[in-house]
């Protein structure tokens, strides 16, 4: 095994660590600004909020449980 | 042209142009096996780095009721968990940016805020159970935690704060390599075979049936293995270490070896709990349960428990305080890399820093809420996870950001949604039965 520039003219292969290797194009979300609202991400985006708005009633639930206010703790 | 230093069989060549250099080898076998090795250490990082503190705690604790009745959730988890994480290492090979950057400018500051807030108070609220468990195994070891813990927080800040991703991701697969020793110890303690081996292939339900505390018991298990902080730490790692397109495939079999390494492992702790059972041991934490097994076991038994619980708890420590430094500074803007030394990226080396020697603090401090902490990691997580991962599905359908080469198929998108589907089904169980038990009858 031989470290080696990569453009050295050799019949071997030559393999670069991803960190020492040129760097790639990637595909660049910056010049997109947000994603279309197509009918999948307006649903998914709708159920998340219903989910958290839920998961918040809960969490308020339970604050309010712990605060005696339900008055439903035995003991 | 080239002036070459030997060293055994390795030609070093110095850097005489700006063109990468690289390793050279005579046969494909060889180019393939060498480059699967340089890809190789996020995916089995971001799962093994999974089976921290809390998991060690739940994997025990259902060995210890169930015996080895629930290792087939494991096996059934394990396409879960590659499948959420293999969309991860798309998106992070295709962009070369972090999730949480990805959540800002695909959906906005409000979803991008609301992640990144999320994933910080849970991440560091996790960071308190990983060093209380720290604290705990340290404890039995005969060293005190006063002095334990600030010392293996100055180590975990030491260990990211060398300015080499190189050296850091060796160092830490190094630490998973270690969780061979649960293994081990499975082996030791010398479960039938077959009792495993059928439990884990054939589905069966414990004695006493279908309890509420199974079904709870089987959602932790579930919110163990698959946690929000993955999803952000896979994605920033992989975009750190500049994986490139052509390493996809290499990235996908690191995920994979990853995924199976880890649940190999997480059903050793259950066999390792399920000792207890046999000998009638019954313990709050791992670190007791490895202090009773020592008249069954041996003292080498208990050792090893306490270290590899200890070891569990410094992989997540890391892993975990990464995710969020990455992630704040991807949407800060701030330089955000391993490779760069302490004084050219100051804020996302401070953040580590802080979480890790806030989380540390918190715990040295008599009658910490370490109850009401845990508890809270519970409920984020319902909320997390589900939206977490409904980002990641959306994202990998952007057609317009990934092209057809890296968005999801059909077939991705029909086990991604079943996943999602029961992932907010168990979330939602899970954050009932913590917030709200008396919904569910569980309450008294």
């Amino acid at each position: 095994m031989t470290f080696l520039n990569a453009a050295t003219n050799t019949n071997a292969y030559v393999v670069v660590h991803p960190l020492d290797d040129l760097v790639e194009e990637k595909r660049d979300p910056s010049c997109l600004g947000p994603m279309p609202m197509t009918l999948t991400v307006r649903l998914s985006l709708f159920t998340l909020r219903a989910y958290l708005i839920l998961m918040t009633v809960l969490v308020a639930y339970h604050v309010v449980d712990l605060a005696g206010l339900l008055n439903v703790h035995k003991g | 042209m080239h002036r070459s230093n030997f060293k055994g069989s390795v030609i070093q060549i110095p850097d005489e142009t700006a063109l990468p250099r690289g390793w050279a080898v005579r046969s494909l076998w060889a180019r393939n096996l060498l480059t699967f090795l340089m890809v190789f250490g996020p995916g089995l990082i971001v799962m093994e780095a999974d089976n921290d503190a809390g998991a060690v705690s739940t994997y025990v604790q259902a060995g210890a009721q169930y015996g080895t009745h629930l290792l087939w959730i494991l096996l059934v988890l394990l396409p879960m968990t590659y499948f959420v994480q293999e969309m991860v290492v798309r998106l992070g090979i295709a962009t070369g940016q972090g999730h949480a950057a990805m959540i800002y400018q695909r959906f906005g500051s409000w979803w991008g805020r609301f992640s990144l807030f999320d994933l910080l108070l849970i991440n560091f609220l996790t960071l308190v159970t990983e060093f209380a468990a720290i604290a705990l195994a340290l404890d039995k070891l005969g060293v005190n935690p006063r002095a334990g813990v600030p010392l293996s927080a100055v180590a975990l800040m030491f260990l990211v704060g060398t300015g080499s991703y190189r050296r850091w991701e060796r160092t830490v697969v190094a630490l998973c390599l270690l969780d061979i020793g649960w293994i081990a110890i499975a082996v030791f303690i010398r479960t039938p075979a077959g009792e495993i081996i059928r439990n884990s292939i054939v589905p069966s339900v414990p004695e006493g049936g279908v309890t509420a505390s199974l079904v709870f018991l089987v959602i932790a298990i579930v919110g163990t293995t698959i946690a929000p902080w993955q999803l952000f730490f896979q994605q920033s790692c992989v975009a750190d270490k500049r994986l490139r397109f052509s390493d996809l495939n290499w990235a996908r079999l690191d995920t994979l070896i990853g995924a199976i390494f880890t649940i190999v492992v997480a059903g050793c702790m259950m066999v390792v709990g399920s000792a207890s059972k046999i000998h009638g041991i019954a313990f709050l934490d791992p670190a007791q349960m490895a202090v009773a097994l020592r008249p069954f076991a041996g003292v080498g038994v208990q050792g090893a428990i306490l270290l590899l619980m200890l070891n569990a708890a410094v992989l997540g420590t890391t892993a975990i305080s990464l995710s969020s430094a990455w992630a704040y500074g991807e949407v800060r803007g701030w330089p955000h890399s391993l490779e760069l030394p302490l004084h050219d990226a100051p804020g996302f080396y401070s953040v580590y820093f802080v979480c890790v020697a806030v989380a540390a603090a918190i715990v040295l401090i008599p009658r910490a809420p370490l109850q009401l902490i845990i508890l809270s990691v519970q409920v984020l997580a319902g909320v997390m996870l589900p939206s977490a991962i409904i980002f990641l599905q959306l994202l990998l359908n952007d057609r317009v950001l990934l092209g057809d080469e890296f968005t999801n198929q059909n077939w991705n998108n029909w086990i991604n949604w079943t996943i999602i589907i029961v992932f907010f089904v168990l979330s939602l169980i899970l954050a009932v039965q913590v917030v709200a038990p008396k919904l569910l009858g569980q309450g008294g």
